[in-house]
């Protein structure tokens, strides 16, 4: 049977092929534009670790005065200080936790094959590794040892294993940072993540840094930040040594911490140590305050998805809406005047439930026409996006999860604007028709 | 003359048709106002003058790895290097690049900082003598820096005496006027304004106070250093191409990055906007079209249902024009509902886009032309089918009955 309704739909869209092309065409533009800013809103709040997303956590300490304000809506740091950083970052607490930082060097071989070239690097503690499900090619993160006595070891990406080494296994190897020779202990699987959502600072939607180094080497080789420092009061910091006694705020740390227990356990520790630091007279503040958040919550405080493309969401289903409405009009007209065909229909016995169900079978194949062309809409809308900014190349796609909302979006839009009229026309009195035939 | 009643109540019988093209337009409406408004917003954003001659200026980024070298030293050297090829009309050294995105930022104190009192947010450049004339930028009141008030530091200990700032900053702190001579502090140093630039952007075209500039004459050649050079503005592409080569051959162990000219540089900071921008034009160009083919659909189906009527009123003597004006009238009517429905959601769209985002408010005048386009579109594309019905003959009517 939804064969021979499918024929008939067919049919009746060839029987008008203008108007069904301009309803099918309607279809596409409202399913195109509303993928379009959809996809690109998709990928942007998507969850970056899901199997972990809920048991990472990134921390805010207030550690300033009472009294100060800061630039973000509950007046809470975005960062940590040097010393608050390094101190939870050594603490005896039982879970996985590390400090971590955005820097960069010049990479050299100190020879005259390679030309050095600028590469970003993150400090860290050999922590980061198993918290955010990082894989080794070769080789595996640095040791504890190496990690407390400050040494020269790194960890690279593929890609710079690649360019560095060609792809060989280079555990052993050297490779110089700035000045000094680094001795490489893993290459790291490559990390393709839309949303570098372990440092949101400068721009949420960057590639991971591709070395990665001991956070115990910012001290002896007095590395500075590549990413924010601020500061909230005068300390006339002229020196590093400064630096890393200020109140600037210039670090992330992230722990995990797997059960409700110790996700309580960690707080405690933290009010205990803010408490600790107050009764120092390190600040001025009645109550301690500081914020735990899993990545997702992390990702939302920070506006990952920008207001813009919030915006363009919602216009975009309302221009669905009007797709609709006009679709719906047409659908009126064209089934109304098929009136007197369906009264013959039924005065040979079709019931209006067969009538009906015609003529959903009608319109879902309207909105599968239109998804399908839809989605070709929103792949140019896509390119034109990646065309306007390089920084979207990652985030204007679709993926399969959008590839098969569209066609279902189409359809059962199309199903509900298409309820009214089919409802209608299923109630045509087959006497009236007969009559004047 | 017009005959609305009779419109209106044929109107009436069909409804679901009619109020389809009504919620349309009101839908319409709404979503074409409100982001006209936000597109007029972006584009003056986008428009407004840095106050540089975007078009001679380049920048780029010099990292040094060799630690036996004397930075001072070697980036005076390649500054005269930089400023004796041809086309070049002077570089210098900075601590930031404007309008980049990326620099520094601080509270401007009429008291010292550690005793707190009024302050203005301010970005700063560091540079020497030579900064007014490498960003292209003229001095309003007061003289330039002179060559021996530069302090040439690797540390902060010494600080200059003596400060730029625009004149939007020096309004800001010195409400009067007489900023000239006046003494700012920057930390706890004092500084002493003896010129008033012409305005000139700082790193940030979003921050809240965009052209609030500093120029501090401090040169501290750093390790990772940002270089400014203005050219001619028909050899900035020539000297550009060539620009990596001669530093390397002025020093072999640094590497060259982010080399890019002004206008590049804006083009980047504001790529999410022009993209916003983008997309919403799009959306209601199309949106437009839509709606306006809708309006189009409708009246040939509503021609075609009632082909009969039109011939049996052209036959008892409806002039053409008569039938043309039904149809008009009509979708008037339609189109002005749907209007005074659309602006009073596009106001409420509004007001809740404003409660929720950083949008502007929306002024009434988007409606107003969004209601007079959408009404002339709507009328336009009822043109053509009323047209096509007026010439039904009459003979229809008396044929098929």
């Amino acid at each position: 049977m939804l064969v021979h309704y499918i024929d008939l739909s067919w049919r009746s869209l060839k029987r008008t092929p203008l108007v069904s092309f301009l309803m099918i065409l309607a279809i596409a533009v409202g399913i195109g534009i509303t993928m379009t800013s959809l996809s690109v809103y998709h990928m942007m709040s998507m969850d970056p670790i899901p199997q972990k997303s809920s048991q990472l956590f990134t921390l805010q300490l207030n550690t300033t005065d009472d009294g100060t304000t800061l630039w973000t809506e509950d007046n809470m740091p975005m960062q940590l200080t040097y010393k608050d950083a390094m101190r939870l970052h050594t603490a005896e607490t039982p879970a996985r936790k590390t400090a971590s930082m955005r820097s960069g060097f010049t990479v050299h071989m100190n020879n005259q094959e390679l030309k050095p070239f600028l590469s970003e690097a993150r400090l860290t503690g050999r922590d980061f590794f198993p918290m955010f499900d990082r894989d080794f090619v070769f080789g595996s993160a640095w040791t504890l040892e190496q990690e407390q006595s400050s040494s020269p070891v790194v960890v690279i990406n593929e890609e710079l294993n690649d360019r560095l080494f060609g792809g060989e296994n280079s555990v052993g190897k050297q490779v110089y940072l700035d000045d000094t020779a680094f001795r490489v202990v893993g290459v790291m699987k490559q990390w393709d993540i839309y949303t570098k959502y372990y440092d949101l600072n400068n721009g949420a939607f960057n590639s991971p840094e591709p070395m990665f180094i001991p956070i115990t080497l910012v001290a002896p080789m007095q590395i500075a930040s590549w990413g924010n420092n601020n500061g909230w009061k005068y300390e006339g910091i002229s020196t590093f040594e400064g630096q890393l006694k200020s109140e600037t705020f210039w670090l992330q740390f992230w722990v995990e911490l797997s059960t409700a227990a110790q996700v309580r356990d960690y707080r405690a520790y933290l009010q205990a140590y803010l408490e600790e630091q107050g009764k120092l007279g390190r600040y001025t503040r009645a109550v301690p305050k500081f914020n735990i958040q899993n990545v997702n919550e992390w990702m939302e405080y920070n506006n990952v998805v920008s207001e813009d493309n919030k915006i363009l969401v919602g216009l975009s289903f309302l221009f669905l809406a009007v797709c609709l409405a006009n679709i719906l009009g047409l659908l009126l007209g064209k089934f109304l005047t098929r009136a007197p065909e369906i009264g013959v229909r039924r005065a040979l016995g079709a019931s209006k439930r067969q009538i009906f169900l015609q003529h959903l079978v009608e319109v879902s194949l309207l909105g599968f026409l239109g998804g399908v062309l839809g989605i070709v809409v929103a792949q140019l809308g896509l390119w034109g996006i990646r065309s306007t900014s390089n920084d979207y190349n990652a985030l204007a796609t679709m993926d399969v999860n959008m590839l098969l909302a569209a066609p279902t979006i189409a359809i059962s839009a199309c199903i509900i604007a298409g309820l009214y009229p089919a409802w209608l026309v299923c109630r045509t009195q087959p006497a009236i028709y007969l009559k004047t035939q | 003359m017009l005959e609305i009643k009779p419109i209106f109540n044929s109107l009436l019988r069909s409804k679901a048709g009619a109020l389809m093209l009504l919620v349309q337009i009101a839908l319409t409406t709404m979503i074409v106002s409100n982001a006209s408004s936000i597109i007029f917003d972006r584009m003056e954003y986008l428009s407004q003058a840095t106050g540089y001659p975007e078009a001679e200026i380049f920048s780029f980024s010099v990292m040094s790895f060799d630690k036996n070298l004397d930075l001072t030293q070697k980036f005076e050297e390649t500054e005269t290097m930089l400023r004796n090829i041809p086309g070049v009309k002077n570089a210098a050294l900075f601590n930031a690049v404007p309008v980049s995105g990326s620099g520094s930022a601080t509270g401007l104190g009429l008291q010292p900082a550690s005793e707190g009192g009024q302050d203005a947010r301010s970005a700063y450049y560091m540079a020497d003598e030579n900064a007014l004339d490498t960003l292209g930028i003229s001095l309003v009141e007061g003289r330039n820096i002179r060559p021996d008030e530069v302090i040439e530091s690797q540390t902060r200990e010494i600080l200059p005496k003596i400060v730029l700032i625009t004149k939007t900053l020096a309004d800001e702190l010195f409400p009067a006027g007489d900023a000239l001579g006046q003494t700012i502090y920057f930390g706890d140093k004092p500084l002493e304004v003896i010129g008033i630039t012409a305005k000139m952007m700082g790193p940030w075209l979003k921050d809240s106070r965009p052209d609030n500039v500093a120029i501090i004459p401090f040169v501290s050649a750093s390790i990772f250093q940002k270089i400014i050079v203005r050219t001619e503005a028909n050899q900035r592409t020539a000297i550009m191409r060539q620009i990596e080569n001669l530093m390397l051959e002025d020093h072999n162990k640094r590497v060259i990055t982010g080399l890019q000219g002004m206008d590049d540089e804006k083009q980047n900071y504001n790529a999410a906007d022009t993209l916003m921008l983008r997309m919403l034009i799009v959306l209601i160009v199309l949106l437009l079209s839509v709606t306006a083919l809708g309006i189009f659909g409708l009246t040939v189906f509503n021609i075609n249902k009632r082909t009969k009527q039109i011939g049996t009123r052209r036959a008892l003597g409806a002039r053409k024009s008569s039938i043309i004006s039904y149809f008009l009238v009509e979708n008037v009517i339609i189109c002005l509902t749907g209007t005074a429905l659309g602006s009073i959601s596009a106001i409420l769209l509004g007001q809740g886009l404003l409660d929720l985002y950083s949008v502007p408010a929306l002024n009434s005048l988007y409606i107003i032309s969004t209601v007079l386009f959408i009404i002339t579109i709507s009328i336009l594309s009822v043109l053509i089918p009323a047209n096509k019905a007026a010439n039904i003959s009459p003979s229809i009517a008396t044929r098929s009955i």
